[in-house]
């Protein structure tokens, strides 16, 4: 091989490198958001399981449900319709939750799934999908019990 | 004789209607905090639409619970950078907090509409770390809606948020504005 031609696929390796290297950096930079409802359910528990959990060892249930870089667990959750409203977002929020119970799960639907829950009733029972954010527990300052957090909600 | 008591019922009754609505305890479980980070090179803007909030009218004392995992960004890399151990840690500290008073709480109507400036005292912790602040927000009294809105600056390291090296030292703000904006309802 003559000096020339190992010169040029030095600088074609060199140029297939670079542009490699720019795509990936691009693509991580530009890396679209986990699909909640297209991604597979890693939990199926019931709201009342789930809430015990939490109020039992919250450091257990954390430990067991939320990740280091928030792509939590997604969770399949199982209880009754207490109440349905809409945040300031303007997304659906259900609330599960059985009467005796302190907290339940408050589920945060997305703009998209948010019309499957205008036929919902309080009452109802229905298994929400959707990710983990926060666990349930009584706070002082606030005086009351704060619900699990679940978000990017849809109906199973 | 009769007449003045059809008169008083109504009117005491009404009476112990508007002060359990002024003692009574308002909540907020779905208020919208969001930040803004700026440099030259990037600006950054999350939301987090699960703030739980409470305000104790008697008293003025208000407190605030933020689920971290709550704030969604633009890109998925940043949020997953913000959640990680070396920025916010939320699978360790999974949510911030604050507690403090309004200090003119006795110039807030509760019982009627209108706008109030308020001033707030109180403690913020993040990560565990808790520094007092000292800021100034505007209340709304609508109806039975009371309203809390406030926009002030943290410095991320007050909180131990720092960064020496690579893209998050250039393309995070020190100091990140938050914007907090709340409905609270009787309980």
């Amino acid at each position: 091989m003559s000096r020339r031609k190992i010169f040029k696929v030095i600088i074609i390796l060199a140029i297939v490198g670079i542009v490699s290297a720019v795509s990936i950096g691009v693509y991580l930079f530009n890396k679209p958001h986990r699909d909640v409802e297209a991604a597979s359910i890693e939990f199926r528990v019931s709201n009342t399981d789930l809430v015990t959990q939490y109020l039992t060892n919250p450091e257990k249930a954390n430990q067991k449900y939320l990740d280091d870089s928030g792509n939590s667990s997604i969770l399949a959750v199982t209880g009754k319709v207490h109440s349905i409203s809409r945040d300031m977002n303007n997304q659906a929020v259900v609330l599960l939750k059985d009467e005796e119970q302190k907290a339940g799960v408050s589920c945060t639907f997305t703009l998209q799934t948010s019309e499957q829950t205008e036929k919902l009733q309080v009452g109802q029972s229905i298994t929400v999908k959707g990710v983990i954010r926060a666990g349930a527990g009584y706070d002082e300052d606030l005086g009351l019990y704060e619900d699990v957090i679940l978000e990017k909600c849809s109906i199973l | 004789m009769k007449k003045v008591f059809y008169i008083l019922i109504p009117a005491i009754v009404m009476t112990m209607v508007s002060f359990k609505a002024i003692n009574g305890r308002l909540i907020s479980r779905s208020g919208h905090i969001s930040f803004y980070s700026h440099t030259p090179l990037e600006d950054i803007t999350a939301h987090n639409y699960k703030v739980v909030s409470t305000i104790d009218p008697g008293s003025g004392s208000i407190a605030f619970s933020v689920p971290m995992q709550s704030f969604e960004f633009e890109k998925a890399l940043m949020q997953e950078h913000y959640n990680g151990k070396d920025f916010l840690n939320t699978k360790a500290f999974p949510k911030a907090k604050f507690e403090g008073t309004i200090q003119n709480i006795d110039d807030v109507r509760f019982a009627e509409d209108g706008v109030y400036e308020a001033s707030v005292k109180g403690n913020l912790t993040i990560k565990d770390i808790t520094k007092p602040i000292n800021e100034k927000g505007t209340i709304t009294v609508k109806g039975n809606t009371v309203n809390i809105r406030t926009k002030f600056n943290v410095v991320l390291a007050d909180y131990g948020i720092t960064f020496r090296k690579g893209k998050p030292s250039t393309n995070i703000g020190k100091e990140i504005e938050v914007t907090v904006d709340a409905d609270h309802l009787p309980e």
